[in-house]
C-alpha cells in the first residue's frame, strides 16, 4: 500500500466501517479514529460481512449483498431474498466493484480556468461556488438552472427535482440512452397505461423475441436467463418430452439467438415489421383467442400490409420461416411470449399485441399494481431542456451521471447546447466526455457508498445501504443537492425537508411503509428492510384489456432495406459505455465475437467479398479480424476493423456500442468507436457506405478457432434422441473401462464435482466475472490476450458452424470450461516439484509457494485451463482494495488454475468442524455457480448421492457427457448435453 | 604446410603430431581474442537479457498460451542434442576401436562439455522462477520435500547431470598425457597451469596402464549414455498427451537426430578450424568423409521416423492426432516442416556423392543446413505440437519476441567462446592418440586417403 493509508490505519478505519453500518450517514462520527481498547465482537479479522443492497449497474434493480472484509467490499453476490435477482449476478453487476475501487475516480473537486486547465480545490470552496452560480442563475430568473443526469431511484430522484424547484427550476432530465420509452409508449398505445407488464418466460412454451436479447441486456438480464432456463429445460408436455420453442428476430446472432432455436435474420430496424407479419399469421390463421375478446376483423385491417409474402423483400426474412415461428407461437397450447427490444416502436406494440390476442395477457405477459413509473424523461422533455440550453435560456447546468455528451443522440447536440450555458458543473465518479464540459467538477459517492433506493417493478422495494467507508473524499451527489437546496430556499424556491440524502432514504422508506402497509414498527421495517436489501411483496395482478384504437393505428410497411446498413447494438458488458471503464468488462471476450478490449464491425462474408476482404485467417486464427473499412455515415466517416462472421445478416454491419471514449479513465480512452455519436435519435441503424482501407488494426481474441473438429467439447442431441434414450454418436472412440494403472484414489470424505448444464448456458459470461473477483485473477490488457495471456480460470468456449452446412443442432455452442479436476489429472505426474498434486477431496491443486514455472502441467492438460502469471501481477490502487484476502496474489512465474473456489470450500469445512457438525449440501457454492443466472452450475459431493448436484446427474442421465473423454482424464466436472428440437438420429 | 592431400602428409612423424598441437597453441594473436570477445560479447548479451527476463518475468518474451513450452526447450533438445555426437565419436567409436575418430574425438568431446553446459542453462532459462532451479535435486532439507520421481523433468535432471558429469570426466581424463605433454614444454604461468591439470603425469608403465583401464571403463561407462539421454529427453514429450508428441518412437528418433546434428555441428566447427588452425594433416579429408557419412546415415534414420510417426497417425485414424499433424504439414507454420524436411532429408542426400564428401565448402555448408533443420524439427515438434493442441479454441501460434532471440544467439556466442578458450589453452586434437595411430596410418595410409586426387 502506498503512502496515505498504512495497514494500521487502515484496520483503525475498518472498525470505523462497522460504526458506520450501524449510524449511517453520520459522517463526523465515522472520522474520529479510535483505536479498539476492547476490539469490536461482531468484527474478526479474516470473517466477512454481508450488507444486502441494491445493484445500480443498469436499471433491472437486482439485489446484491456485498461481502466486506476488514472494512473493504470484496465481492458482491445476488441477493436471494431478492425476488429479481435470486441470488444470482451478471457480469456487469460484479464489476460494480471496479467502478467503485476505480483507479480513475475523482479523488477532489475541480475548476476548470480560464485557459481550460484543471485545479484541485477544498470541498467548501466547491460548494461554495456551486451554490454561488445557482443563486445567481435562480436570481436571473425562472428555469434557470438544468440538471441531466442518471436516474437513481425513486426518493432520490424525487430529491433531485426537489433541489431544482429550490432553484425555481423544473429543468430536470433523468437520461438513460437505452430507455425504456419505446415499450411505454408501445403499452399506452395498447392499454391505455404507461407502465411496464413483466414477463414470466418460464412459463411460456414459445418465446419469440424481436430484438430483445432478454439474456444479455434487455430489461432483466438475471432473471430473464433463469426464467429461460427453466423455460428451455426438458420437460413433459402432453404426455411427451418437449423444450419451449423460441426464436430470436434481428440481424445478429447473438447470446440470446444463439441459445434459440430460430434466429430469424432480418434486416436492421424491421423487426416490427416482423413482428406484424407474425401477427398477420396467427390472426390469418384464425389462433386469435376467443377469451381475448379483440375485434378481429379491426385487427385483420391492422396486420393487411403484413402479408409474410408481401413484406419479405423488405424484412429479408423468408414467408416460410414468419409462418414458422408464427405456428410456434400460435399453437403453443402451454402459453407464449413475445417480447420486443430497440427503438421501434412497432415492434413493441406488436409483440404487446401478440401477446393480448393470444390470450397470455396476465399469464406470460402480467400488469402488476402500482408499477413504478418511468424513471426517464420522456423524449420531447429531453428536447425541450436541450432547445433550451442552446437557446442560452439555462445559466447553470448540473451533469450528474448517464453520459449525456457520450450517449445522447444525435451527434454533438448535447455538446453544442451545454457548451451556451453559462456554468456546467460535473458530479460524478469517473470524469467522463461529460465532464470535459464542465468548469466545476464534483466527485461523488459510488452506489456502494451511499443510500439509496430502487423500485425496479411493482412489489420489488430495493434499498441500496453503503457498504464499506468512502473509498475517496468524494461526497453523495444528493447531500450535495440537498445543502445546496437548503442554501437555494433562502433566495429563490420551496425548501428541502431532509437534511441528507440518508435522511431523505429513511423518510422514504417511513412513507413507503405506510404506503404498502407493513405492520412492523418503523425501527423494525427499517432495520429489517437493511438486513434483507429491501422489502421485496407479491403484488397483484391487474387486468388490463387491449384497447380497440390500437387497431385503428396507421401501420405502413417498411420501405426497402438499404444495401448496406450500420448496425449498432448494446455491448453486452460495455452496455451503453458504463462499462468502458472496468478493465473485467473490457478483458471478458464477448460471447459471440470473443473479441476483448476493442469495438468491431462484424460483417457477413458475402458482404466481406463485396468490401473487397477474405477471411484469410481462420485457418489457424491468431486474432478476429485485421483489415479496417471506412464507413460513410452522414455523421462522418469511421474507421472500424471487419470480423468476418456468418452470424450476421448479409448487408448489415453490426457495431457494438460502448467503446470510442474520449475520457473516462485510462481503461476505456481511445479504444473504438463511438456509435452514439453519428446515429439519429431513435434507431439503431442507418444506411451508410463502406470501402476497404489500406490500415490494419489487430482484432484480438483469445480465441483460437471457431471449428470444434469433432471433438467431444460441447455436445448438443436431439429430443428425439433424448426422450428414446439414445445416446448421441460423433464418431468418438468409446471407452469401455477407464483404464486404471496406478490403484484409483480413495476419497474417504468428500469428492467434489460440478454438473455444468450446457442447455442452460447462456455465455453471458457472469461466472468469468465472478471468478475475477473472488480469486484475484490478474487483467492482462489487450497486448497480452494477444499473446494468449488472458488469465482467466473459467472460460465461455464459443464454437460456430457456419449457418449453410448445418443439416440439425444449433448454429453456435456455447459452455464454461473451468478446470475439470480429474482423477487421472494429466497435470499432476509431470510436475516435477509436486507443485501440481491431488487433495484428498478429489481437487488438482495448485501449490503456488511449490511451483518453478515448468509449465508441463498446463502442456499436458487436455483441456488447457491452467494460466501462468507471464509478469507479476499488477492491481493500480485502490483497485487493490478488492482482492479477496483468502486467496494469494500469485507472483510472476507461477501457474494457477482454478480449484473449486478451495477457499470456500475449507472455509466452509473449518466452520462445520468447529460447529461439530457434517457439511450441508449447498453450504459450498464456488463463485461461479454462486453467479450463475441461469443456474447452469451445480457443485456438490460425487459421494453424496442425494447432492443437488449428484441428483442433476441422474436426472439428467441421457444428457451427461464429460469432456474430451478420450483421454481417460476422469473428469469431476459433467456436463449436460445442449437439446435441441430437430429431430436427430432416432 | 601443404594440403593434406598431398601424399607426402602420409609420412607424418611424431613429431609432426607435437608440433601441430603445440602450434595450435601457441599464444593467441589480436584476431584470435577479437573472435573471443566477439563471442563473449554476444553471450553477454544473451546474459543481459535473461537477466531482464529474470527481473521483470517471462513476459518479455514472446511465450504465451498454448505454446508454453517454444525457443527455449527447442535450444535445450537442440544442444543436448549436439552434445551426443562427442560421445558418439570418443567412447562409442573408441568401444568400435575405429581408428578415424582420433584426429577429431577430442574437438568432438569438448563440443560435447560445452554444448551439454549451455543445453543445461536453458531449462532454467525457461523455468517461471529460475531460482529455485535447485528443488529439481533431491537435496536433504527441513520440510522433506523430493522431486516427483514421475515426472520427466525430474529425470531428464539426472540424465543432464550424470551425462555432465561423465563426459567432463571422460574428457579431462584423456587430455592427461597430452596435458602433461604440454607441461614439459612450457614455461610461466603455463606451466604451473599444466603442471596441476596434469595430475602428476610421469608416462610411466604404470600409468599408462591406469590411464588406458580407466579411458576404456569411462568409455563403456559412456555409451550408454548416448542412447539413454536423448531418450529421456524425448520423453519429456513423448509421456505428454499432447498430440503431435505422444509417440513411443520418440526415443530412437530422437537419438538420431542427435547424433545427426551433433555430427553435423562437428563437421561446422572443425572445417573451418581446421582450416584457421592449419590442422589439416591431422584432420583430413578422409576423417570429414567419415563424419559425412555418418550424418548420412542417421538423416536416412530420421527421414524414415518422420514417415513412420507420420504413417503411425495415419493408421491410428485418431481424429485429433490427424489433425495435429495436417497442421504441422498446411498450418500456418507449415514452413517450419517445410524447412525440416529440406534440411534434414533432402540436402543430406547430396552426401551420397563423394565429390561432395571431399569438398570441405560443401561439407560446411550442408552441415549448417542440417544444423538449421534439426533446431527447425525440435521447434515444429514442440511449439507446433502445442499450438494445434486438444481445444481448438486454445490454437495460437507462437512468434519469438527479441529475448528469446538475442539469449538464443547469446548461447552461440557462449558456447563458441567457451570452444575456442579451450582450443587456445588445451590440445584441442589429441596427440596422445594421433600417435598411437600414426603406425596404422603410414601402413594404410594409401587407402586411408582415397579422394587425394581430387586435387
Amino acid at each position: 500500500m502506498s503512502d496515505g493509508l498504512s495497514r494500521r490505519s487502515f484496520i483503525k478505519l475498518a472498525a470505523t466501517a462497522s460504526a458506520a453500518a450501524a449510524i449511517p450517514g453520520c459522517e463526523p462520527a465515522a472520522r474520529k479514529l479510535i483505536p479498539y481498547v476492547v476490539p469490536d465482537e461482531n468484527l474478526i479479522p479474516g470473517v466477512p460481512t454481508f450488507y444486502a443492497t441494491t445493484c445500480a449497474e443498469c436499471s433491472a434493480g437486482c439485489g446484491v449483498v456485498a461481502r466486506v472484509m476488514e472494512g473493504r467490499v470484496i465481492k458482491l453476490e445476488g441477493n436471494p431474498a431478492d425476488p429479481i435477482s435470486q441470488g444470482a449476478i451478471c457480469a456487469r453487476g460484479q464489476s460494480a466493484l471496479q467502478g467503485l475501487y476505480n483507479p480513475d475516480r475523482l479523488a477532489k473537486p475541480h475548476t476548470r480556468g480560464s485557459d481550460g486547465r484543471l485545479t484541485p480545490i477544498e470541498w467548501d470552496d466547491a460548494a461554495k461556488l456551486l451554490n454561488d452560480k445557482l443563486a445567481a442563475a435562480a436570481k436571473a430568473g425562472k428555469d434557470r438552472v438544468a440538471l441531466v443526469g442518471a436516474p437513481q431511484g425513486p426518493t432520490l430522484d424525487k430529491v433531485t427535482q426537489a433541489w431544482a424547484q429550490a432553484y425555481n427550476s423544473s429543468r430536470v432530465i433523468f437520461w438513460e440512452a437505452f430507455s425504456d420509452e419505446p415499450a411505454r409508449a408501445a403499452a399506452e398505445a395498447c392499454f391505455g397505461r404507461r407502465d411496464l407488464p413483466i414477463y414470466r418466460l418460464d412459463q411460456a412454451e414459445t418465446i419469440i423475441s424481436f430484438g430483445a436479447d432478454f439474456v444479455e441486456t434487455w430489461d432483466s438480464p438475471v432473471e430473464y436467463a433463469r426464467q429461460f432456463a427453466q423455460f428451455r429445460a426438458p420437460k413433459t408436455r402432453a404426455g411427451s418430452l418437449s423444450i419451449g420453442h423460441a426464436a430470436y428476430v434481428g440481424p445478429r446472432l447473438n447470446a440470446t439467438a444463439a441459445k434459440c432455436d430460430e434466429w430469424v435474420a432480418a434486416n436492421p430496424g424491421s423487426e416490427g415489421a416482423v413482428a406484424m407479419a407474425v401477427l398477420n399469421v396467427v390472426v390469418t390463421q384464425g389462433w386469435v383467442a376467443q377469451a381475448a375478446g379483440v375485434d378481429v376483423a379491426a385487427l385483420k385491417t391492422l396486420v393487411a400490409a403484413y402479408d409474410p409474402e408481401k413484406i419479405s423483400a423488405q424484412t429479408g426474412v423468408p414467408a416460410a420461416t414468419i409462418t414458422k415461428i408464427a405456428g410456434w407461437f400460435g399453437q403453443a397450447t402451454d402459453g407464449a411470449v413475445a417480447l420486443a427490444g430497440g427503438p421501434d416502436p412497432q415492434a413493441h406494440l406488436a409483440a404487446f399485441i401478440l401477446n393480448a390476442v393470444t390470450g397470455n395477457l396476465g399469464k406470460t405477459m402480467v400488469f402488476l399494481d402500482n408499477a413504478p413509473a418511468q424513471a426517464t424523461s420522456r423524449p420531447a422533455d429531453v428536447r425541450a431542456v436541450i432547445d433550451a440550453m442552446r437557446d442560452g435560456q439555462v445559466d447553470v447546468l448540473v451533469i450528474a451521471g448517464g453520459n449525456p455528451a457520450y450517449s445522447m443522440p444525435p451527434g454533438d447536440a448535447f455538446k453544442n447546447a451545454a457548451n451556451r450555458v453559462g456554468f456546467v458543473v460535473w458530479a460524478g465518479e469517473v470524469p467522463d466526455e461529460s465532464a470535459e464540459l464542465a468548469s466545476l467538477w464534483l466527485p461523488t459517492h459510488h452506489a456502494l457508498e451511499s443510500w439509496r433506493d430502487s423500485n425496479p417493478r411493482a412489489g420489488v422495494y430495493g434499498l441500496g445501504q453503503p457498504v464499506m467507508q468512502p473509498v475517496f473524499p468524494s461526497r453523495p451527489l444528493h447531500d450535495i443537492l440537498i445543502e445546496s437546496a437548503h442554501l437555494g430556499a433562502g433566495t429563490a424556491g420551496q425548501a428541502i425537508a431532509y437534511e441528507n440524502a440518508a435522511d431523505a432514504v429513511s423518510t422514504g422508506w417511513q412513507e413507503l411503509q405506510g404506503k404498502i402497509g407493513a405492520s412492523a414498527t418503523p425501527k423494525q421495517f427499517w432495520d429489517d428492510a437493511r438486513r434483507h436489501g429491501g422489502v421485496f411483496q407479491a403484488a397483484k395482478e391487474n387486468t388490463v384489456k387491449l384497447a380497440p384504437a390500437v387497431f385503428a393505428q396507421k401501420s405502413p410497411a417498411p420501405g426497402a432495406a438499404a444495401p448496406l446498413t450500420l448496425w449498432a447494438f448494446p455491448h453486452i458488458f460495455l452496455y451503453d459505455g458504463r462499462g468502458a471503464n472496468k478493465p473485467w468488462l473490457q478483458e471478458i471476450p464477448d460471447p459471440i465475437t470473443q473479441i476483448v478490449w476493442d469495438s468491431w464491425a462484424e460483417v457477413h462474408p458475402e458482404t466481406a467479398k463485396q468490401l473487397g476482404l477474405v477471411k484469410d485467417y481462420e485457418g489457424t486464427r491468431l486474432f478476429a479480424g485485421i483489415n479496417m473499412i471506412e464507413i460513410a455515415t452522414p455523421g462522418g466517416p469511421i474507421e472500424l476493423t471487419v470480423t468476418i462472421s456468418p452470424l450476421v445478416k448479409p448487408g448489415v454491419i453490426a457495431v457494438p456500442y460502448g467503446q470510442g471514449h474520449t475520457s473516462y479513465g485510462r481503461y476505456a480512452r481511445g479504444i473504438g468507436v463511438n456509435p452514439f455519436a453519428f446515429m439519429p435519435e431513435g434507431t439503431r441503424s442507418i444506411a451508410v457506405d463502406a470501402r476497404k482501407l489500406d490500415k490494419t488494426h489487430k482484432l484480438v481474441t483469445p480465441l483460437g478457432k471457431s471449428d470444434m473438429m469433432g471433438r467431444t467439447i460441447i455436445e448438443a442431441m436431439s429430443l428425439d434422441d433424448l426422450a428414446k434414450g439414445v445416446e448421441p454418436d460423433f464418431g468418438e472412440e468409446k471407452m469401455d473401462q477407464p483404464y486404471e494403472m496406478y490403484p484409483p484414489f480413495v476419497y474417504a470424505g468428500h469428492k467434489w464435482g460440478m454438473t455444468i448444464d450446457v442447455n442452460s448456458c447462456t455465455g453471458c459470461s457472469a461466472c468469468i466475472a465472478a471468478c475475477y473477483a473472488e480469486n484475484n485473477v490478474q487483467v492482462v490488457g489487450k497486448a497480452n490476450v494477444d499473446l494468449g495471456r488472458i488469465m482467466s480460470w473459467i472460460r465461455v468456449e464459443r464454437y460456430i458452424r457456419d449457418p449453410e452446412e448445418i443439416k440439425e443442432g444449433p448454429p453456435v455452442y456455447i459452455a464454461p470450461v473451468l478446470c475439470q479436476q480429474c482423477d487421472h489429472a494429466p497435470c499432476e505426474p509431470v510436475c516435477p516439484v509436486f507443485a501440481s498434486s491431488h487433495t484428498s477431496e478429489g481437487l488438482n491443486a495448485q501449490i503456488y509457494n511449490r511451483c518453478i514455472g515448468t509449465r508441463f502441467c498446463e502442456n499436458n492438460c487436455p483441456y488447457k485451463v491452467r494460466r501462468f502469471n507471464w509478469y507479476a501481477p499488477e492491481f493500480i490502487e485502490p483497485l487493490n482494495f478488492q482482492l479477496n484476502p483468502d486467496v494469494t496474489v500469485r507472483g510472476a512465474g507461477v501457474m494457477e488454475k482454478c480449484t473449486f473456489c478451495i477457499q470456500r470450500i475449507t472455509t466452509a469445512e473449518i466452520d462445520a468442524r468447529t460447529e461439530d457438525r457434517k457439511l450441508v449440501d449447498g453450504e459450498i457454492i464456488p463463485a461461479c455457480a454462486q453467479a450463475c443466472p441461469a443456474r447452469a452450475i451445480s457443485f456438490g459431493d460425487i459421494n453424496d448421492p442425494n447432492s443437488a448436484m449428484m441428483k442433476r446427474r441422474d436426472d439428467n442421465q441421457g444428457r451427461t457427457y464429460t469432456m474430451l473423454p478420450e483421454f481417460n482424464a476422469l473428469p469431476a466436472v459433467t456436463y449436460l448435453r445442449d437439446v435441441y428440437q430437430e429431430k436427430g438420429k432416432a | 604446410m601443404a594440403a593434406a592431400v598431398e601424399p607426402s602428409n602420409i609420412q607424418l612423424s611424431y613429431l609432426d603430431v607435437d608440433r601441430t598441437a603445440q602450434r595450435v597453441m601457441a599464444p593467441a594473436g589480436l584476431k584470435y581474442w577479437m573472435w573471443v570477445a566477439f563471442c563473449a560479447f554476444l553471450a553477454a548479451l544473451g546474459g543481459a537479457f535473461w537477466t531482464r527476463q529474470i527481473y521483470e518475468g517471462l513476459g518479455v518474451t514472446g511465450y504465451g498460451q498454448p505454446t508454453l513450452w517454444a525457443v527455449y526447450i527447442t535450444n535445450f533438445v537442440f544442444w543436448v542434442g549436439i552434445a551426443h555426437s562427442g560421445t558418439l565419436i570418443s567412447a562409442v567409436l573408441l568401444l568400435f576401436r575405429t581408428r578415424w575418430r582420433t584426429a577429431v574425438y577430442r574437438c568432438a568431446e569438448t563440443m560435447t562439455i560445452f554444448a551439454v553446459v549451455t543445453a543445461g542453462l536453458f531449462p532454467i532459462v525457461h523455468l517461471g522462477r529460475p531460482w529455485f532451479f535447485y528443488w529439481l535435486c533431491p537435496y536433504p532439507n527441513e520440510r522433506f520435500l523430493q522431486p516427483d520421481f514421475r515426472s520427466p523433468l525430474t529425470w531428464d535432471f539426472f540424465a543432464i547431470s550424470t551425462y555432465l558429469t561423465t563426459s567432463a570426466l571422460f574428457l579431462s581424463v584423456g587430455l592427461i598425457p597430452d596435458i602433461a605433454n604440454m607441461r614439459d614444454i612450457s614455461i610461466g604461468w603455463r606451466k604451473k597451469f599444466y603442471t596441476v591439470l596434469s595430475c602428476g603425469w610421469q608416462g610411466t608403465d604404470r600409468q599408462w596402464r591406469n590411464f588406458s583401464m580407466a579411458y576404456l571403463l569411462l568409455a563403456g561407462f559412456a555409451t550408454p549414455l548416448v542412447l539413454s539421454v536423448h531418450s529421456v529427453v524425448s520423453w519429456d514429450f513423448a509421456t505428454m498427451q499432447t498430440p503431435g508428441m505422444h509417440s513411443t518412437i520418440f526415443a530412437p528418433y530422437f537419438v538420431a537426430g542427435a547424433i545427426f546434428s551433433g555430427c553435423a555441428l562437428v563437421l561446422t566447427l572443425i572445417i573451418p578450424m581446421r582450416k584457421l588452425l592449419q590442422l589439416e594433416d591431422l584432420v583430413t579429408i578422409w576423417h570429414l568423409d567419415n563424419l559425412a557419412k555418418v550424418v548420412l546415415f542417421t538423416s536416412i534414420v530420421i527421414t524414415y521416423s518422420y514417415a513412420t510417426e507420420f504413417f503411425v497417425v495415419w493408421y491410428t485414424q485418431d481424429p485429433i492426432e490427424m489433425m495435429t499433424f495436417h497442421e504441422r504439414l498446411f498450418g500456418l507454420q507449415g514452413y517450419m516442416f517445410g524447412i525440416m524436411i529440406l534440411c534434414n532429408c533432402l540436402i543430406p542426400l547430396f552426401l551420397f556423392s563423394p565429390r561432395i564428401r571431399s569438398s570441405t565448402v560443401w561439407l560446411f555448408v550442408i552441415s549448417i543446413f542440417v544444423n538449421i533443420g534439426m533446431w527447425s524439427e525440435r521447434f515444429v515438434l514442440i511449439s507446433g505440437s502445442l499450438s494445434t493442441n486438444t481445444m481448438p479454441s486454445q490454437w495460437k501460434f507462437y512468434v519469438p519476441a527479441l529475448t528469446e532471440v538475442l539469449i538464443t544467439i547469446g548461447s552461440f556466442g557462449w558456447f563458441l567462446m567457451n570452444f575456442s578458450v579451450f582450443a587456445k589453452f588445451l590440445p584441442i586434437v589429441s596427440m596422445t592418440e594421433l600417435k598411437d595411430g600414426i603406425e596404422w596410418l603410414r601402413k594404410s595410409g594409401g587407402e586411408r586417403y582415397p579422394y587425394r586426387k581430387a586435387s
